[in-house]
């Protein structure tokens, strides 16, 4: 290299500064571009890396499905290369709140996969335990406040259930951040809602879990320094892994033999003892029927002996029967004589009687003479008396009177005599009737004593019959008893058979089941089977992608333009080269001049873009990815390799362009060179053909369709140079407009509840019923809806994805809350009774369609097929509705609520918080999610994605003011002649200007509409890109955006132009002058 | 009063430290109607004349009088609608607009003037009736010439100032030029300007400006006017 043309170069720069600057403007920008975005990705598995290594994560995961032993970890510690092996347990818990219940994914805490602690301490005690950040902020916890941690019991190696942790109750010591989860936790749970929503660790002394591991998680030697994901720590992975993996046939069936040999343990004594019990009570069954023999013999002796009694009775009563009967007899007879002899005694008393009558008269008639007698005496007495009665008639008196006494004493011992008579036949007749009584009396004795006798016979018969009845209803009873015994003694040989029989198909079914054991399964995973990591990964994939194209934008741009500026630098230096040559430079040593200008402007530019964009890009997109992830910050690398491939690439096209001009000139005779190069021929255009057109175009119109025709190399760069500032510009727009889309698209349009209660799991149909009229009956709500929601799997094959399952209650009520609205026809729809709906991600992820058939796998792990009746739109995660119809022919079990969608009346923020807090109160809710918060959330998350949007929009504003102001300087330079004689000609700056920019007008409008068009396009290739597995971009660019991105190139191009008109006024008319160079 | 006059016109150049002085004191006058010739070897000072008469460029002092008009005193604005209205301007090298035909290019300065003549006339003037929908690519340099002269006087400028008009054309076209520019002159009753370094075209005009070390030597009225076509160098 000559001095001279090293000065040359240097002073060329100096003179042609502002060439140079917009070629350093374009490497700064490519590379810069390039580079930045290309090392993005790059570092952001760098700072996961850091964050890994640095937590000492797992880089191999053992699973069993039948968990795993110490023996398990001992052996794969043997294995070369493994730098730790570390048995750990997991498990869910349901959390109760004040007001709500949280399932929580309990893990413990390790010496792999450590949490970073990030507030309070580590635990020391036992009880003491750690959350996550968003746990504290989700239920209103402090650090110190104590939690219940409820775990459901866990079975130990023997089979019996135990509690999994000692002590429930939980103090939080602190906040961490666990490596295991990158993003939310996620995952079902068969707890609670199904949903798990927060992680904690707690100390591994807390758990009285058994011997069996839940998982192992491996470390390996010597990939510290490999950079995770990277091809050689997979390799180095998947090599231990294949260890493992040949390892498992062996630990598998050790832990199958030792489970079986466990198990049959256990069946062959339950056999044993079913044996003796089965002996017992044979034995027992044998003494009972014995007694009952010997009981149904005594009711036979007892039964002779009664029947024998009963004769012997039977005889004595006879007898005595017969006695009774003859005493009558007696009786009878001794009555018929006295009778006979009574007659006889009353004809004797009649015949008394006469003769007492015949006294009885001769009696009156004494008693007659008496009484005459008493009369005459007492007449004489009476004369007698009378003193006037002479003596002498006294004395006749007197012996009248001693007459009448001797007559009366003669009637008087007359009257004694007939009395004595009377008396005598009184007497005779009594004695006779005594006699008679007498008589009769003893017949009435001896009856009477019969009668006794029979009484008492009858009395006695009465007794004995009687103890007879009570032997014999004595002898009926012992016979009841006895069938009794029998029966019962039957009864409870059958129970015992039956339950001998139970104890035995238990036996076979335990037998059965030994046999049925699985073989354990290992899963050898590795840490891409960590979802956070894998999305982190397929993120920084989608960052790469976005890397991918950009760059080549901006790189298609640069080279065009540094192209036509080296062109441009080179025509205008046609003279000198030829002067240079004629000299006898070589070619090469000319083209060096060149070459060290544009290498000196890509490698300056080159590698300030690469300071700034190693930089800026990374944290810009760094900003948004660190609002997804929990990882540590970024961690930044100058990336000398995608640095290096920037700028090469960039010096490869600038160099080489300005290579390929400046031999396109050297190869010319250095005599052509001084001449002035032919001027570009002026041409017809195709459109003045067309008269009717042409005529009707005005002079400037005439001459700026000429000349876009005539510089068509400049046209195109032109064209493309604004063409790609504002596709890349549209695209930037294009991303934010379909990211602000998702969230309104999915909460107003799809969803349109604000409220998602979920009831308590194991209500009754009373209770539900009630909490629905609760909510219905607030006049906050506007409408509501019962569904049944759940959190599944759907599977196509290989493919997986998780999905939330909605069943709705009543299918017709579902459209005023969810809008299925089916993706090809945009038609809303009803939920078919012969199929499920599948939001169109999930479908897209499977690749299935309409009418395929997929697998359903609910939170009980049942696998069922279902046909897709629809594909319908959804913009967040997934999701599979089933009208209650099919789910109840799917699962075979009744429809049951288990949330109410509702969707409120216009309330204030405030209004809603206090209905929400009225409601998670209720004793059926579990939990209130509310979509305003959720949408708060969600938003902030895509918020960060703007920056990004922001970067590409800054970005490809400034290429497109770069390409336009180089063009511009080119189109200048090139015309300067042309420019300065119609300056000559006396056009007004603003003629001059406008004659120039006609031109730069049109073709930048020209560059805008392809642009759109192409915007369009690469928008949509860019949110495919970015879209993530959970999201649905709606693939959408504003209206507004396609002005947005018209205006800023245009803003671009008037700064240009503004740039345009001063240089144009700046051009001196004597260039006019000049000889053709 | 002359229709143009220069009066102690002095121009000069900054190039880095040192002056670099262009004109000094030039003073010479042109009456209406007259065919000029300037002659001088080079850097003695015709083209710096010819820019600051045409309104190209200023100068550092002096007056420069045409029809009445001070240009040196005129702004940016007045001084381009000078050069558009009043100036017809003939270069060395056409400098035509090579994407446009010969009538456009003449169209390209009549657009712009209140009084333009029509260009179709003038090309019938110029002797290039058939040819006027050519690219200048397709023209000989005799007839880009003439383009350009057409385009020149189109404009009907008070002055028409040719830059070594014959500079780039050969001897036989060069001189049909100069009697284009010399008829159009007697006919039209313009004052043409021509400059030149070459002293044989001298007799064509009715005044020679002679210059040399940056000034106007002297100003002869030339008595015996000859016809192009008796000049031959």
């Amino acid at each position: 290299m000559k001095k001279a043309l090293y000065k040359d170069a240097v002073k060329e720069i100096k003179n042609t500064y502002k060439r140079f600057i917009s070629i350093l403007l374009m490497a700064f920008l490519g590379v810069g571009f390039f580079a930045g975005i290309r090392a993005t990705s790059p570092d952001m598995i760098n700072t996961l890396h850091t964050y890994y290594e640095a937590q000492n994560f797992y880089d191999i995961q053992v699973l069993s499905t039948l968990g795993l032993t110490q023996e398990d970890i001992d052996a794969i510690k043997q294995i070369d290369g493994v730098k730790n092996v570390v048995g750990t347990y997991e498990t869910d818990a349901v959390i109760e709140l004040e007001r709500a219940e949280i399932i929580a994914k309990v893990m413990c805490i390790e010496e792999i996969n450590q949490p970073v602690l990030l507030e309070g301490r580590m635990p020391e005690k036992s009880t003491e335990c750690l959350v996550e950040e968003s746990f504290l902020k989700g239920t209103n916890k402090n650090i110190g406040d104590s939690i219940q941690v409820e775990i459901e019991d866990t079975t130990n190696e023997e089979q019996e259930k135990i509690p999994y942790l000692k002590e429930k109750e939980m103090t939080i010591v602190g906040t961490v951040r666990s490596p295991l989860y990158l993003t939310q936790v996620q995952g079902t749970s068969k707890l609670g809602a199904g949903k798990i929503n927060y992680y904690i660790l707690i100390p591994k002394e807390n758990i009285n879990a058994s011997e069996t591991f839940i998982q192992i998680y491996i470390t390996i030697e010597n990939v510290d320094k490999l950079i995770t994901s990277s091809t050689v720590y997979e390799e180095k992975v998947n090599e231990i892994k294949t260890q493992i993996e040949n390892l498992k046939e062996e630990r598998q069936q050790a832990r199958y033999d030792k489970l079986v040999g466990n198990a049959n343990q256990k069946v062959e004594e339950a056999q044993a003892a079913l044996d003796k019990e089965k002996q017992d009570a044979q034995t027992k069954i044998q003494e009972a029927t014995q007694e009952i023999e010997n009981g149904k013999k005594e009711i036979e002796d007892g039964e002779i002996q009664l029947a024998n009694n009963e004769q012997k009775v039977q005889n004595e009563f006879a007898n005595a029967t017969k006695q009774i009967q003859s005493g009558k007899q007696q009786i009878e007879q001794s009555e018929k004589e006295f009778l006979e002899k009574q007659q006889q005694a009353e004809q004797q008393f009649e015949e008394l009687e006469l003769q007492k009558q015949d006294l009885q008269t001769q009696l009156g008639s004494v008693k007659e003479g008496l009484q005459t007698i008493d009369n005459n005496c007492k007449q004489i007495e009476q004369a007698l008396q009378n003193p006037l009665l002479p003596e002498e008639e006294k004395i006749k008196l007197e012996q009248q009177k001693q007459e009448l006494e001797k007559q009366k004493t003669s009637l008087t011992a007359t009257k004694s005599q007939i009395e004595d008579g009377i008396t005598a036949i009184d007497t005779g007749i009594s004695s006779g009737r005594q006699e008679l009584q007498e008589g009769s009396n003893q017949i009435q004795q001896a009856k009477k004593e019969l009668e006794s006798k029979e009484a008492q016979f009858y009395a006695t018969k009465k007794t004995t019959t009687a103890q007879l009845q009570n032997a014999r209803s004595e002898l009926e009873e012992a016979k009841q008893k006895i069938l009794d015994g029998e029966k019962e003694l039957q009864e409870n040989t059958k129970e015992f058979e039956e339950k001998i029989k139970e104890a035995e198909a238990e036996l076979v079914d335990a037998r059965e089941k030994i046999a049925e054991i699985e073989h354990p399964k290992w899963y050898v995973l590795d840490r891409n089977a960590n979802t956070g990591y894998a999305s982190f990964i397929q993120d920084t994939e989608s960052v790469a992608n976005i890397g991918k194209v950009f760059p080549i934008v901006f790189f298609i741009v640069a080279t065009l333009i540094s192209l036509t500026s080296m062109t441009r630098m080179v025509e205008e230096q046609r003279t000198q080269i030829g002067t240079l040559k004629a000299l006898g430079y070589h070619k090469l040593q000319i083209a060096t001049k060149y070459i060290i200008y544009a290498s000196l402007a890509c490698i300056l530019g080159g590698i300030l873009g690469m300071g700034v964009g190693f930089v800026l890009i990374p944290k810009v997109i760094w900003m948004m990815y660190e609002m997804l992830y929990q990882i540590s910050d970024i961690v930044l690398s100058f990336d000398w390799y995608n640095g290096s491939i920037g700028l090469v690439l960039m010096s490869f096209c600038m160099i080489g362009a300005t290579t390929y001009v400046t031999w396109k000139e050297l190869v010319n005779t250095p005599a052509t060179l001084m001449r002035p190069k032919a001027p570009k021929m002026g041409k017809r255009v195709l459109l003045e053909r067309i008269t009717w057109i042409w005529k009707r175009l005005s002079f400037s119109q005439k001459v700026t369709i000429r000349n876009i025709f005539r510089y068509k190399k400049r046209v195109l760069m032109t064209i493309i140079g604004i063409l790609g500032c504002t596709s890349l510009i549209l695209a930037g727009f294009g991303l934010k407009d379909s990211i602000s889309q998702i969230m309104p698209n999915q909460f107003e349009k799809v969803f349109s509840y604000d409220m998602q209660i979920s009831l308590k799991s194991g209500l009754d149909k009373e209770q539900q019923e009630q909490i629905k009229q609760y909510i219905q009956s607030k006049e906050e709500v506007g409408k509501s809806i019962e569904t049944y929601m759940s959190s599944g799997t759907v599977k196509s094959g290989e493919l997986e994805e998780d999905v939330q399952i909605i069943v709705p209650k009543e299918k017709n009520e579902i459209k005023d809350i969810i809008n299925l609205v089916d993706i090809t026809s945009k038609q809303q729809i009803n939920l078919p009774d012969d199929g499920v709906c599948l939001t169109d991600k999930a479908a897209q992820l499977l690749g299935v369609k309409v009418g395929d058939w997929i697998t359903l796998i609910d939170t009980d792990e049942e696998e069922k097929q279902v046909k897709i009746s629809y594909v319908v739109e959804n913009y967040v995660s997934h999701y599979i509705y089933l009208s209650s119809q099919v789910y109840e022919e799917l699962y075979q079990k009744d429809y049951e609520t288990n949330v109410i969608l509702v969707q409120n009346k216009e309330l204030s923020a405030e209004q809603e918080d206090n209905f929400a807090t009225d409601l998670i109160g209720q004793n059926e809710v579990a939990t209130v999610n509310r979509i305003s918060t959720m949408v708060k959330s969600m938003d902030d998350t895509l918020k960060s994605l703007n920056y990004v949007v922001l970067v590409l929009i800054v970005s490809a504003g400034l290429l497109a003011f770069v390409v336009l102001y180089n063009l511009s300087n080119v189109n200048i330079s090139e015309r300067i002649r042309e420019l300065a004689t119609i300056k000559v000609l006396g056009f007004y700056d603003k003629e001059v200007y406008s004659y120039v920019t006609r031109e730069t007008i049109l073709l930048t409008l020209i560059g805008i509409t392809l642009g759109l068009i192409g915007g369009y396009f690469l928008s949509y290739f860019i949110i495919d890109t970015c879209e993530t597995n959970m999201l649905r971009f709606n693939k959408v660019v504003e209206p507004i955006s396609y002005v947005y991105a018209t205006l800023i190139t245009i803003a671009f191009t008037v700064i240009v132009n503004i740039v345009t008109y001063f240089a144009l006024k700046k051009i001196d008319m004597i260039e006019s002058l000049k000889s053709v160079e | 009063m002359a229709y143009i006059s220069f009066e102690n016109v002095c121009k000069e150049y900054k190039m880095g430290e040192i002056i670099i002085k262009a004109l000094e004191n030039t003073n010479f006058e042109i009456e209406k109607g007259e065919l000029v010739v300037i002659v001088g070897p080079s850097g003695a000072g015709k083209t710096t004349t010819l820019n600051i008469l045409g309104g190209m460029d200023d100068a550092t002092s002096g007056k420069v009088i045409v029809d009445g008009k001070d240009v040196t005193k005129l702004k940016n604005k007045d001084l381009i609608r000078y050069r558009r209205e009043d100036i017809g301007f003939v270069f060395q090298f056409y400098n035509l607009v090579q994407n446009l035909t010969a009538k456009e290019n003449v169209e390209l300065a009549t657009q712009i003037c209140k009084d333009s003549l029509d260009p179709e006339e003038v090309l019938e003037k110029v002797g290039l009736a058939e040819r006027k929908n050519n690219f200048p690519s397709q023209l000989s340099g005799g007839e880009q010439q003439r383009v350009a002269i057409a385009r020149a006087i189109a404009k009907n400028p008070k002055l028409l100032l040719c830059d070594e008009p014959t500079g780039a054309l050969d001897y036989k076209t060069g001189k049909q030029i100069l009697k284009l520019l010399q008829d159009t002159a007697r006919k039209e009753n313009m004052t043409v300007l021509i400059i030149t370094h070459n002293v044989a075209i001298a007799p064509m005009a009715d005044k020679v400006i002679h210059f040399k070390n940056g000034t106007a030597e002297s100003v002869e009225i030339n008595e015996h006017i000859k016809s192009v076509d008796e000049i031959e160098w």
